[in-house]
């Protein structure tokens, strides 16, 4: 469960989140929308705990991010998968070894990060990409290269931050329904995105941000 | 911390090497001149220690004779340092031979000595010791021994000689410690700004790392190996160096510094570790500076 009380986010003079309350729960499936610059980005980071609140508190799972220790929140992290909006892959390694860095820094078993990672790059359909290096593929593949490391080391929570735009809408909708099933499994989603098209055939809840605040739910 | 992890990061550490290969050389390559220049100095040190030991141990002494000493009382002196194991009589001057020592040591100034009447120096004994060990022989109680027997004038020898070298040899050793401290703190320099450089060059991939979930250690061990590593190599790399160059100056045996006879020693074996052990040290040591102020993502 994600749990937002009053949180502000000040970047230098100017507020990027204002008094957010937000609560999801274990295994829910939710969208946070919302124009360029309302704060989609600084939400998700804020869960993630990349970005530190101004004020305010964040919790997951009952345990208070301002409260725990580096090593605590490096490793609630293994739990978090984060599909970032610029990729944030290596240039230097492959596909296949960038998405199984999520799983080397767990220290799990090498044949066992072997099996992972070619089963979900099969699953995002890069199985035939995994020896490329990322400045090798087009826009689309680095976003699944993205989401294949996110979700490799089956997460508890998901956090996408517009995962689908750079996919055609047959991509976007494989990934919605790959989205979807690792939702029924029991992972907690939260897909930041301003594509109306994710949106329209979807009866999701929803929130929508403007200027760093909460606008609607739906 | 899995132990499993180990041999990953060991890889990890060799892959940053490989891949700042050029600052790596640089920084190795400065941390092995000055592990030189500090084993060059505690080879000269060693060396110059074991002659100032080996001339301690073969000693003079000078026994001054009575002018009027008997036949029966020199034969009783020549026997007594006969008896003693460590000393030989090395030669007998005669006081006609003292004064021509003298005459020829005053040189042009011979001439203050043309007024005398008749020779006051002694004839004398030059004894040499050898083979003496640190604390076996006690020249005291030979000094003061021959000192008692009849004929004899005065005993000297150079004890005060050997500690003055002594005192000299000190200085020698506060010097090589400040050296040395400077060494250290530059090489802590250079591993540490080494260090610094490789963790920029991969500021993005740690980016990632601890976003993807990376303990801060899982990070910072490929460096800590890092540091290892070029410690090892350059104190390896340094005495093997060393020891090269002693090899070549040894088999010369030195005739070019007129000091041929004396025998040119490697440093002890312990040494050799400190050496390792030092820049093995100031490797980690200097691992643990630049990873220290670690940033926050
Ligand atoms: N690191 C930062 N430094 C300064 N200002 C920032 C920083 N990150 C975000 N902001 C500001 O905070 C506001 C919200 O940014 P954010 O990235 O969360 O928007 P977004 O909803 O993700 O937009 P987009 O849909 O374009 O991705 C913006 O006005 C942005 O300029
Ligand atoms: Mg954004």
């Amino acid at each position: 469960m994600i749990q937002l009380f009053h949180l502000f986010k000040n970047f230098g003079p100017s507020i990027a989140l204002g008094d957010l309350n937000l609560r999801v729960h274990e295994g829910e499936f939710v969208f946070v929308t919302g124009p360029s610059g309302a704060g989609k980005t600084t939400l998700l980071r804020l869960i993630f705990g990349a970005e530190i609140p101004t004020s305010g508190h964040i919790l997951i799972n009952g345990v208070n991010l301002s409260r725990i220790s580096r090593l605590k929140l490096d490793l609630l992290r293994r739990k978090i998968g984060f599909v970032f909006q610029d990729f944030k892959l290596l240039p230097k390694k492959t596909v296949f070894e960038n998405v199984a860095l999520a799983l080397e820094v767990t220290g799990e078993h090498p044949s066992f990060i072997r099996k992972r990672t070619h089963r979900t790059l099969k699953l995002v359909g890069l199985a035939e990409k995994e020896k490329a290096y990322p400045l090798q593929l087009s826009g689309g593949e680095q976003q699944r290269v993205a989401i294949a490391r996110a979700i490799v080391k089956d997460p508890l929570i998901l956090l996408a931050d517009e995962p689908t735009g750079n996919l055609d809408s047959d991509l976007t909708k494989d990934i919605m329904i790959l989205f979807r099933s690792i939702h029924l499994k029991g992972t907690t989603v939260v897909i930041a995105t301003h594509s109306r098209e994710l949106l329209e055939d979807t009866a999701q809840r929803t929130v929508f941000l403007h200027n760093g605040r909460i606008v609607g739910k739906k | 911390m899995r132990i499993r992890l180990l041999p990953y990061l060991f890889k990890q550490a060799l892959n940053n090497i490989l891949s700042n290969r050029v600052v790596h050389a640089i920084g190795l390559g400065t941390m092995v001149v000055s592990l030189l220049i500090f084993g060059t100095f505690l080879l000269l040190f060693v060396n110059l220690n074991a002659w100032v030991q080996g001339w301690g141990h073969s000693m003079s002494m000078s026994v001054y004779l009575n002018d009027d000493i008997s036949a029966a009382q020199r034969a009783e002196i020549t026997s007594f340092i006969g008896n003693l194991a460590e000393a030989e009589i090395k030669r007998f001057i005669s006081k006609d031979a003292a004064l021509r020592d003298l005459r020829s040591a005053l040189g042009s100034q011979a001439g203050v000595l043309e007024g005398l009447s008749d020779n006051p120096l002694p004839a004398s004994f030059e004894v040499t010791f050898t083979d003496m060990d640190d604390r076996g022989t006690d020249l005291k109680g030979i000094k003061q021994a021959l000192q008692d027997m009849y004929g004899v004038e005065e005993v000297q020898y150079s004890e005060e000689w050997l500690h003055r070298f002594e005192g000299l040899m000190n200085i020698i050793k506060l010097v090589g410690f400040v050296i040395g401290g400077l060494l250290c703190l530059g090489i802590l320099f250079i591993v540490t700004n080494t260090i610094k450089l490789t963790i920029y060059s991969r500021k993005e991939e740690i980016e990632i790392l601890k976003l993807v979930g990376a303990t801060d250690w899982f990070v910072k061990i490929p460096y800590l190996f890092e540091g290892m590593i070029q410690g090892i190599l350059s104190g390896v790399f340094a005495l093997v160096i060393l020891y090269f160059g002693y090899f070549l100056i040894s088999t010369k045996k030195m005739y070019f510094l007129g000091l041929a006879g004396l025998d040119f020693v490697f440093i002890p074996y312990q040494y050799t570790l400190l050496i390792i052990l030092i820049s093995v040290s100031l490797g980690l040591l200097g691992c643990f500076i630049a990873v220290g102020r670690f940033f926050d993502i």
